[in-house]
């Protein structure tokens, strides 16, 4: 801690010294106050010039270097057209493996229930093929459809004929795998136990891009409601005609495989 | 402003309303922290369009807390007379013993007294620098965000204001003796 030994005994008294001073607890209110003049205040232009763009494109994909020129020339245009603070605010929570593109086009207001995971293998068998460490929702039960891509990069499971109907749950390791890109007029914050989560309540595209970033074409469709969130290092996406609290409450019961 | 924004931006303040008020007490704003925080979150809002891509927000926000809890003390005139008053702030919250905080009594009275007095005569940078390195735990270059000066400055202003400490606060009497000697022939030919 000290640049130098000969004084490691005065820093550590120093950090005890700072310990013991009166840990102020917000207010709280504080947070309330500061949202109610920001009210008043018009929100911050920024200048979205092309260096903005590549800077942001690259820390998107930080994670994976390797593809990070492929997913400049793929993005370019769209993160041109993403509010800037917006963008930024985005970023600070960092949704490992998603991209969110703003669009104003008007979008049909019904999507089809997703598709559900056609693969046959039961969770325990996905689990031994991916990377990471799979979970599952309680709430939705056994699932009846497993899939692990052909790359056993994404793991995608569903469950039909439930009180929800359709629902997807796709899951990869938000570190360095898949990245989802959606492009939905809108999205919300809302959080899972705590954590801050992504909600569309919107019919929105949603492609799955390559590792190279290039967009797989085939995987390009329009999704309903979906909630993204996190649990660990795994960035979990779980998609159906579920109302917010409802996908949230499924969210809440994820555990860990065994 | 956007709904989505709003919350994301509520959800921001939330996460760092803690180390923002605790940041403004020490650096000079002591009492009126809530409204120094309440203050440079409002600004730091309306500065996003500077902020730089990719850099984090924490030292970005508390570097405008760091800011605010000194602009306090502009009415009190003359530089002496403001660093003399924001430090008449924070040196109360440094020697007030907090019955219940289990830190307090890792150091004596006596030491933490010492320790207060020691820091009351070093400059204000050095005071600034040991504040946001040691009392606040801050990494070097979060510090240098914060203070906004180069890496190298924070190192070597905070080595000179540890050297000043360590000569002037009385050490143990058992382990001061070895280091005491070997301290003394190595800044011997400067002093």
């Amino acid at each position: 801690m000290a640049p130098d030994t000969r004084y490691k005994a005065v820093a550590g008294d120093l950090v005890l010294l700072g310990r013991a001073a009166p840990q102020p607890t917000p207010l709280p209110g504080l947070t309330a106050a500061v949202m109610t003049r920001l009210s008043a205040v018009p929100p911050p232009v920024v200048a979205t010039t092309p260096q903005h763009v590549l800077r942001r494109v690259v820390e998107v994909v930080a994670t994976n270097r390797r593809r990070a020129v492929a997913v400049v020339t793929t993005l370019l245009l769209a993160l041109l057209a993403t509010p800037p603070v917006r963008a930024t605010v985005a970023d600070w929570f960092g949704f490992a493996g998603v991209i969110v593109r703003h669009e104003v086009t008007p979008r049909p207001s019904m999507a089809p229930p997703p598709p559900p995971a056609a693969g046959a293998t039961t969770i325990e068998q996905a689990n031994a093929l991916v990377a990471f460490g799979a979970v599952v929702p309680d709430a939705l039960g056994v699932p009846q459809g497993v899939e692990v891509s052909a790359d056993r990069r994404l793991l995608s499971m569903s469950w039909t004929g439930g009180r929800d109907g359709t629902v997807r749950l796709d899951q990869f390791d938000g570190r360095l795998d898949y990245t989802f890109l959606k492009v939905a007029r809108a999205d919300k914050y809302t959080s899972v136990a705590g954590s801050p989560a992504l909600w569309f309540d919107e019919p929105h595209e949603v492609v799955v891009l390559n590792p190279d970033g290039s967009s797989r074409t085939e995987t390009a469709r329009l999704a309903g409601h979906t909630l993204i969130w996190q649990y660990g290092d795994t960035t979990l996406r779980l998609e159906g005609n579920l109302t917010r609290a409802r996908a949230r409450t499924i969210a809440r019961s994820t555990t860990p495989l065994p | 402003m956007r709904g989505g924004d709003r919350d994301a931006y509520a959800e921001l303040v939330n996460r760092h309303a803690p180390v923002a008020l605790r940041a403004a007490s020490l650096l000079g704003a002591g009492p009126d922290a809530e409204d120094v925080v309440q203050e440079a979150f409002v600004k730091a809002y309306r500065a996003l369009s500077r902020f730089r891509k990719g850099a984090a927000f924490r030292p970005w926000l508390l570097r405008i807390v760091a800011n605010e809890a000194r602009n306090l003390h502009r009415a009190a005139g003359r530089r002496a007379a403001r660093e003399q008053s924001a430090w008449e702030r924070t040196a109360p919250l440094l020697t007030a013993p907090e019955a219940d905080n289990p830190a307090t009594t890792a150091l004596s009275r006596e030491r933490r007294a010492e320790l207060v007095e020691a820091l009351a005569r070093l400059s204000e940078k050095q005071r600034l620098v040991v504040t946001c390195r040691y009392l606040l735990e801050f990494d070097e270059a979060e510090t240098a965000t914060v203070l906004g000066w180069p890496r190298g400055t924070v190192k070597s202003r905070l080595h000179r204001a540890l050297r000043q400490l360590h000569d002037e606060l009385a050490r143990p009497e058992t382990a001061a003796l070895e280091d005491d000697d070997v301290h003394r022939r190595e800044v011997g030919y400067g002093a």
